[in-house]
């Protein structure tokens, strides 16, 4: 029993040990005043401290805002520019599988532009968009659905044709093997993609913020860069960081727990 | 025991020829003029070397392939170019749908069919209970055993009370003692409903208990090398001398 209970809690404790070690090696680093590192990455003790102290308020007069409304306006772009990617990628996977015409005309779209960072769509997106929220979930999607489209189109290659020919052998017409058969089919692998590619989502968010918003994660250190002030650079990373692990963990979560079947 | 009309044929083979498509000729399968009569409400079982046509004789019934234009199969006087309703197949192995449950899988039989004046809920369950599944149905394929998943797959079938079942070697997986208590329970399935079946195997003892009658296939061109009656209740007994007679004579010409 207690051989067991070591086997769950033992990423944990391994897990943060080593976060702490970490930390523990910045803060020692960080007492040498005379490393020249220390001021450009000055240690958890000192940026925190001076976030805590400004209330979790970052900025100057009206272009201020708090760690909340910043985190919220990340995650508000992150989450609907995946979510859009998401549906827009099964949608075409819907439309390509079941139609030799969209095949013939969207194949090709999809591999010319799928190589394209998405950061190279910024200019583009800030000129038809100008500095907004859609010009960054124009962003996000740009760099997930063309990756998720084509890895849509691999799931429904995978989907067995057994599960086809008995649907089908039941009474089930092209529209309803899809709905009923393909979708559910392919929607674990998909959503493991959309896990995989959400680090790509994140990071082209930040670069959007970076670049042309002025408020969300991506801001607080475009910000501090503009100020010199390391300490607000430091606790962005590190926000952007931990949101990005905890963000994750609920999508793993989600794989696990509400699409956990394996189609083999 | 079960009476057989032996008049009553439920599949017509005529100069069965089957080629399938390539990418730049087709290619011929062993199916070239096959000649066969399939007769109703009895278990026909196929037997037959890797390759020899097995499979895609059954996919031909089951109106998934069709034969060369001078040719086909005749399902009830009529030439099948696609798949019936009331003809369903059963596979060795990805029958079941891995995020439905087991009275899910059984329930999606039905989800197509017109179902009007039929209780679904009760209908399923009573097929759970004939398969003795009824204590698994909230469980998921994952969760079962291979035969707990093929009675699984034969419930969400017969479900939909259809003429004709297909069998592609559905028992192979199985152990031994699994795959005879599934023999048992698909023959008293067949005499309970009155479903013609058609089960192709690559196990000998398997083709004679189960099956009414034993077809094996071989050559190229394939052709029917045996055709035995096994209806009698004397093949069900592998020790007896009938068996072991007809047994002998199959192994004789397969291998």
């Amino acid at each position: 029993m207690r051989f067991l209970d070591w086997e769950r809690s033992a990423p944990w404790v391994v897990g943060l040990s080593s976060v702490a070690l970490l930390v523990l090696i910045w803060e020692l680093a960080g007492l040498r005043g005379d490393i020249a590192l220390t001021t450009v990455m000055p240690p958890p003790s000192q940026f925190l401290s001076m976030v805590i102290e400004s209330d979790f308020r970052v900025g100057l007069g009206s272009q201020s805002a708090t760690l909340d409304e910043a985190l919220l306006a990340t995650f508000g772009r992150v989450f609907t520019g995946m979510f859009l990617a998401f549906i827009a990628a099964i949608a075409t996977g819907a439309l390509i599988s079941l139609s030799r015409f969209a095949t013939w005309s969207l194949s090709p779209l999809l591999y010319v532009l799928a190589p394209i960072a998405p950061i190279a769509w910024i200019p583009t997106a800030i000129v038809v968009f100008g500095i907004s929220n859609v010009t960054a979930v124009f962003i996000v999607f740009m760099g997930v659905y063309f990756i998720l489209t084509i890895g849509t189109l691999a799931e429904i290659r995978r989907v067995p044709q057994e599960y086809l020919t008995i649907s089908g052998n039941l009474g089930a017409n092209h529209w309803q093997q899809w709905l009923y058969v393909v979708l559910p089919s392919i929607l674990p692998g998909v959503f493991t993609l959309l896990r995989t590619n959400f680090i790509a989502a994140w990071m082209a968010v930040l670069v959007a913020e970076m670049v042309g918003l002025r408020d969300g994660l991506g801001a607080i250190i475009m910000m501090g860069r503009n100020l010199f002030n390391n300490e607000l650079i430091m606790f962005g990373m590190l926000v952007i960081g931990i949101s990005g692990f905890v963000v994750d963990r609920i999508l793993a979560f989600i794989g696990n727990r509400v699409l956990w079947w394996k189609v083999k | 025991m079960n009476v057989v009309d032996q008049s009553s044929a439920v599949f017509r083979v005529e100069n069965l020829s089957i080629n399938f498509p390539a990418k730049r000729h087709s290619v011929a399968s062993p199916l070239q003029g096959l000649n066969l009569t399939i007769h109703a409400n009895q278990i026909t079982t196929i037997l037959g070397q890797s390759g020899c046509g097995k499979s895609t004789l059954l996919n031909a019934l089951g109106g998934f392939v069709i034969g060369e234009d001078s040719g086909g199969v005749l399902y009830r006087q009529r030439y099948m170019n696609a798949p019936l309703e009331e003809i369903v197949m059963i596979f060795q192995e990805n029958n079941l749908y891995p995020w439905l449950s087991v009275a899910g899988n059984v329930k999606f039989g039905l989800r197509f069919r017109n179902h009007e004046g039929v209780d679904v809920n009760n209908t399923v369950w009573h097929m759970l209970d004939s398969v003795g599944l009824s204590e698994a149905a909230g469980s998921f394929p994952h969760q079962l055993s291979g035969g707990m998943r093929q009675r699984t797959a034969i419930a969400r079938a017969l479900i939909t009370r259809p003429k004709v079942l297909l069998l592609d070697e559905p028992f192979s997986a199985l152990d031994i003692s699994l795959k005879r208590r599934m023999h048992g329970l698909l023959r008293s399935l067949q005499e309970e409903t009155g479903t013609s079946m058609v089960m192709v195997t690559h196990d000998v003892e398997e083709a004679i208990t189960v099956g009414d009658r034993v077809l094996v296939l071989g050559g190229n061109p394939a052709q029917i090398l045996v055709d035995a009656d096994t209806s009698s209740n004397v093949m069900r007994d592998r020790y007896s001398t009938d068996y072991l007679r007809l047994q002998k004579q199959i192994e004789d010409v397969i291998y």
